[in-house]
């Protein structure tokens, strides 16, 4: 193995960083704006992720939920739902954490281009797909249409009221969303996403859609989108699976011969529609 | 690739009796480190670094671990940090020249594939650091019921990765020069009769074999995917993961952050860890992408004869009979492949009728 050319590299070493602001979305969901070392720009693309370290608590890897035209900072949003993600729901403005990415193939935004986008986000899949929705509306002279559909569990889980507020008022913007279970003050849709599919106007040769959420909702929604005969060439989906080093070597993250941290986590679906453990 | 010791006419060989072989180990401990073959309890072996020459097993079936451990080791520390400073330090890793004696052709074939996953993508400096330095002399053995290598493509005389390779013969050892730093050690040494002898005794049969030709196996595993063979074995697998420790080829790891009782300082760390055990592909909201031993199983033997293979274009089985030896529901892979290949042409046979 002595002649072989390769160029060793550091892989597991995070970069500290600093937490520039806290912001409490829901019960269970908090952003964080985060700045590199000297303001350094993260370099990423939308869909991608990075893995976040807090010592003593290990490594996460978390979506990057802001848009690469609106940096050099970059956001992350979190549930709490485990060791790490709660001892990051503790820390405040100033606090430092460490970075190893951007991992993984995102979006190929130029797919979009001059297309109509359709976004289809459940529950706190809306972060990821928020990079991306964000990137096309700086860019919007680039798209067509763009149509937005969002699902949660209850109008409390609501992840980006503001910015929802702003797709509502954008006449170049189509948004809808809904919640499996409404409260008094609940005006708007009952129901899961994919009722809100079916009325959808769609050219569908013409319409590329971006989908993410969790694991359970991928089948119903693609078997929706289907019944809108949108082709599975337009169709683009996020997958999460478990990981541990982001780079492609423990192992984890593999679904049949595919690695979600450097395949994915977007995929064009035709890819992974024949991959028994994707959906 | 496999290089077998016939196919080599200018190989320079010499002969080395029983007491001179470990002379030889001798003369190698007194150049650099010397791990090798040791015995461990009644009839198992481990690779060990040599103190006393004498310890040193020449004739053993197999080692109970791989020799992965010296270069991907069990448990490794990727960084240690300071909690209430929030920052860390790296890692050294500090390697020294090793030689690795008395290995066998299919744990040799086993690390090479290991440097494959290693250097492809991103190349890992922990893993390659480690690996660098590494001298590896090969030795001759008799296969058990466990071993198969040979359906694998894998000679007990493959030499590939080796500098010297020593040939079990009467009373000693026919040592091959197979590379130009193994001809250098033979040269130092000194104490080697030339002979010119070509190899003709034909090598010792495997009673363990594979039905068909490895070179078919890629695409048999096109076709099995859903065979009812993996839930035969899953009725008694009971998801321990030794097959997974145990293989030269499984590389796959989790990493934890130990924290000392100080609760200040701490240590990431990497492990081995196995895909048949249980929480290896589960995600938030108790989501387990393989939660059944059946896929799990599956998993593992297409990740040594498809996933990577697709892309290598070698398997990532050796045939060392690990999996198998050590499996304590008696598991074993070579009757799991054989199983398939039977399903395979029964259903071949059905689709032709
Ligand atoms: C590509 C990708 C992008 C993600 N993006 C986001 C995001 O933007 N926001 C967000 O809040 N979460 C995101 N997640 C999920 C997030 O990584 C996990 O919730 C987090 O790792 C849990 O860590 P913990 O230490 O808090 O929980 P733990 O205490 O470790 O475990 C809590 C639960 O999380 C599961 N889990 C543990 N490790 C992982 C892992 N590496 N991946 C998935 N589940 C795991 C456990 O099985 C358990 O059910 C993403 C995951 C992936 C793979
Ligand atoms: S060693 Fe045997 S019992 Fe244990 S996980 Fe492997 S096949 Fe199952
Ligand atoms: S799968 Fe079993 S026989 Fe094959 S290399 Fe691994 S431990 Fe050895
Ligand atoms: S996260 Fe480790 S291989 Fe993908």
């Amino acid at each position: 193995m002595e002649n072989v050319v390769y160029e060793k590299k550091d892989l597991y070493y995070p970069v500290m960083s600093d937490i520039l602001s806290v912001e409490t979305l829901t019960a269970m969901e908090k952003r964080f704006q985060i700045a590199m070392p000297e303001n350094q720009p993260l370099n990423h693309k939308p869909g991608q992720f990075v893995e976040v370290s807090l010592f003593g608590f290990g490594e996460a890897p978390i979506s990057i939920c802001s848009s690469p035209t609106r940096s050099p900072n970059f956001e992350l949003t979190v549930r709490a739902t485990g060791r790490l993600t709660d001892k990051m729901h503790m820390l405040e403005a100033g606090s430092r954490l460490g970075i190893r990415g951007p991992f993984g193939h995102g979006f190929d935004v130029d797919v979009f281009k001059g297309k109509d986008v359709l976004f289809v986000a459940g529950g706190i899949g809306l972060a990821p797909l928020k990079s991306l929705i964000d990137y096309t509306l700086d860019k919007r002279e680039d798209f067509n249409k763009v149509k937005i559909i969002y699902g949660t569990k209850n109008p409390a889980e609501i992840l980006f009221p503001k910015a929802i507020e702003e797709w509502r008022q954008k006449d170049d913007v189509e948004f809808d969303m809904t919640v499996d279970r409404a409260d008094k003050s609940w005006k708007g849709n009952v129901g899961v996403i994919t009722t809100i599919i079916p009325p959808l106007q769609l050219d569908v040769e013409n319409t590329v859609v971006a989908v993410c959420g969790p694991p359970v909702m991928y089948r119903f929604v693609l078997m929706a989108l289907k019944a809108k005969r949108i082709p599975d060439d337009n169709i683009y989906i996020s997958l999460e699976r478990r990981m541990k080093c982001g780079v492609g070597k423990c192992g984890h993250c593999q679904i049949n011969d595919v690695y979600v941290c450097q395949d994915g986590p977007v995929f064009h679906y035709p890819h992974v529609k024949s991959l028994e453990e994707a959906i | 690739m496999n290089q077998k010791l016939n196919n080599i006419n200018e190989m320079k060989c010499q002969f080395l009796d029983e007491n001179a072989t470990y002379d030889f180990l001798k003369f190698l401990k007194g150049r650099s480190k010397v791990f090798a073959p040791h015995r461990k309890g009644e009839a198992s072996y481990i690779y060990d670094e040599v103190s006393d020459v004498k310890d040193v097993v020449l004739q053993y079936p197999r080692t109970i671990q791989p020799l992965k451990k010296y270069f991907l080791p069990p448990r490794e520390t990727l960084l240690s940090f300071n909690i209430d400073e929030n920052n860390f330090t790296e890692s050294e890793i500090n390697v020294e020249p090793r030689i690795f004696f008395g290995i066998h052709a299919y744990e040799m074939e086993g690390v090479m594939r290991l440097d494959y996953t290693f250097e492809q993508g991103q190349p890992e400096s922990n893993y390659l650091t480690r690996r660098e330095q590494s001298t590896f002399i090969g030795i001759s053995y008799e296969p058990d019921e466990y071993h198969f290598s040979k359906s694998l493509g894998i000679d007990i005389d493959s030499v590939d990765g080796f500098s010297l390779y020593f040939k079990k013969t009467d009373n000693g050892y026919y040592v091959y020069e197979i590379d130009a730093a193994g001809q250098q050690l033979m040269k130092e040494f000194g104490k080697g009769k030339r002979v010119d002898i070509p190899v003709t005794k034909e090598e010792p049969e495997f009673t363990n074999k594979i039905k068909y030709h490895y070179n078919r196996l890629p695409q048999i595993f096109e076709h099995v995917y859903d065979s009812k063979v993996w839930e035969e074995v899953a009725e008694r697998c009971v998801g321990c993961g030794t097959c997974n420790l145990l293989c030269p080829t499984c590389y796959c790891f989790d990493v934890r952050d130990e924290v000392e009782i100080n609760a200040t300082e701490g240590k990431r760390e990497r492990f081995w860890d196995g895909c048949m055990l249980n929480p290896f592909a589960e995600v938030a909201g108790n989501e387990n992408f393989r939660e059944k031993l059946s896929s799990r199983t599956r998993h593992r033997l297409y990740r040594k004869f498809k996933y990577i293979t697709n892309k290598s274009g070698e398997l990532h089985c050796v045939g060392c009979g690990r999996c198998s030896k050590y499996c304590p529901a008696d598991i074993s892979i070579t009757k799991i492949i054989n199983n398939l290949i039977d399903d395979y042409a029964d259903r071949q046979q059905k689709q032709v009728i």
